[in-house]
């Protein structure tokens, strides 16, 4: 039975799509709560402001994140949410967990919280929506203790590292990604749980160019696996393609006749460096003009394949756009080599160089892409020992000044003012 | 030279202390050593959070560090607030 009143919200139950509005009413029928979920939101909606507080000392013991504090400021109208906490549980690389787990963990969140679920958070957690204080703390105990699950990132904190399916299912993967996830998760416990750094930062974990947690955009160190050598091109197999004999993407758009599969319209015209050729029935790639853009290999994924030599490029400082606007992360090293034998040294050493800069030179509640804006490209290249590439050059430059650093200089800058003076007219 | 531990903690309690503001970032704690590693003051400020002498305050984006004494939590407020 309804507790509130809710026009507004009854609105969303209608179209054709599942609604939110409907999924907490049937959670509403064993969790009464729910009721003022949906009353809050009606009277957001009506005030055109949100009425959750967020914030506060809410955590359990020794941990500095994983609980964020939410707090009704309606709370006298809407008691069942006057303390509504939100939990954030570490997702397993590649969000791969059994539905025994699942039931587990929703079962646990039936006993200690509301029920609701958000699966899953922009950074990747299972997050558990509605908890009071007192419940913490045996929900924490009983989640690690008899489900072997943790809890994820949250505040000024490393977030819960995010990965791809890796080589778990994908052909593309250019090195184990769900490996070097679990590594630094496991690694970096410390500075998971505890608060470390000026604001929040991220790891995003993608196997092939495709970057299917759209690490480019959304992590503060993005590793994407390329390769650097030639695309692997099996002729025959183009040929088959071309003859109709195997279906383009595979298969993926056979849903509906596009007629027969055109090469050159499909996949070299589509080339955005224009680095592919037919010369008769061969297929011919400029391999050093390829930008990794994927488009020719998703399209003929049995002709052509990633190159043998593999590993990552590391891009740096993607940001959401609460300052300045959105912000891609920029390519830092273009290629790394992850290998899990020497416990990926190469990846660790560069993390901790940015993290030894940024918290130093970061300021209060800024990313490390905005540090980047900040100070500007060059002088982070330099701090990470990198030699600046034409790759790293986004645009050519529209400042006419030429600025050079005391070390370039012959003599550096240091002069002597009287000698000087001597020889130039006062 | 970079203070012992037990004198940053020392000196990370007094600007906790004083500070106008209640809640701090841990950047506002280089200052108490500037020859100390940020890394260094993070895992000092995170000894104090386990002695109970620090306590963390979390927006969910941004988690700051406060002294036990200086900061209340929602519900203590509300009762606060409610006994007036």
């Amino acid at each position: 039975m309804p507790k509130h009143d809710t026009p507004l919200l009854d609105e969303l139950e209608k179209g054709p799509w599942p609604s939110f509005v409907t999924d907490i009413k049937r959670q509403a029928a064993t969790k009464p709560e729910c009721w003022d979920i949906l009353g809050q939101v009606e009277l957001s909606y009506k005030d055109r402001i949100t009425h959750w507080k967020h914030g506060g000392i809410v955590g359990v013991f020794g941990y500095g994140g994983g609980i964020v504090g939410r707090y009704s400021d309606v709370p006298k109208q809407f008691p069942g949410v006057a303390h509504f906490h939100t939990v954030r549980i570490a997702q397993p690389s590649g969000m791969y967990y059994s539905a025994a787990k699942l039931r587990a963990i929703c079962d646990l969140w039936q006993k200690y919280g509301s029920g609701m679920t958000n699966m899953h958070g922009s950074t990747g957690d299972m997050v558990l929506l509605g908890t009071t204080t007192p419940n913490l703390e045996p929900l924490f105990y009983e989640l690690t203790h008899d489900l072997n699950q943790d809890l994820g990132g949250s505040g000024s904190n490393l977030r819960t590292p995010a990965c791809c399916l890796g080589k778990s299912r994908c052909e593309w993967a250019c090195y184990d990604s769900q490996a070097l996830c679990h590594f630094l998760t496991n690694h970096y416990q410390d500075e998971i749980h505890r608060p470390a750094f000026p604001y929040k930062f991220k790891f995003k974990f993608s196997a092939c160019p495709n970057d299917c947690v759209a690490a480019i955009a959304r992590s503060d160190f993005a590793v994407i696996g390329t390769w650097r050598d030639d695309i692997r091109i099996n002729q025959a197999e183009v040929k088959a393609y071309i003859d109709g004999k195997t279906p383009s993407n595979g298969g993926a758009h056979s849903g509906r006749d596009w007629g027969k599969f055109d090469i050159k319209k499909e996949v070299i015209d589509l080339c955005p460096t224009g680095c592919m050729w037919m010369e008769g029935d061969t297929l011919k790639i400029d391999n050093k003009e390829c930008t990794r853009c994927m488009h020719c290999i998703n399209v003929m994924p049995r002709a052509l394949r990633p190159g043998a030599e593999q590993g990552a490029t590391i891009c740096v400082g993607a940001k959401a756009p609460i300052l300045d606007g959105a912000q891609f992360a920029t390519m830092t090293f273009p290629f790394v080599k992850i290998d899990a034998e020497t416990e990926f040294e190469e990846v660790v050493e560069k993390i901790e160089k940015i993290w030894d800069w940024w918290m130093e030179v970061g300021k209060n509640r800024e990313r490390v892409g905005e540090t980047i804006q900040r100070v500007g490209l060059p002088t982070f290249l330099k701090v990470m020992e990198v030699e600046p590439i034409p790759q790293h050059v986004r645009e050519p430059r529209s400042n006419p000044y030429v600025f050079w650093s005391d070390e370039e200089v012959e003599g550096g800058f240091e002069r002597d003012i009287r000698e000087f003076r001597k020889r130039h007219a006062q | 030279m970079a203070l012992s531990i037990d004198e940053l903690k020392a000196a990370m309690i007094e600007k906790a202390t004083k500070a106008p503001k209640p809640q701090l970032y841990i950047k506002d704690f280089y200052e108490c050593d500037p020859d100390a590693k940020p890394r260094n003051v993070k895992n000092v400020a995170n000894d104090l959070v386990k002695e109970g002498k620090l306590m963390f305050w979390s927006s969910g984006s941004t988690t700051m560090y406060a002294l036990p004494s200086r900061i209340k939590n929602e519900e203590t407020r509300e009762a606060a607030e409610e006994s007036k």
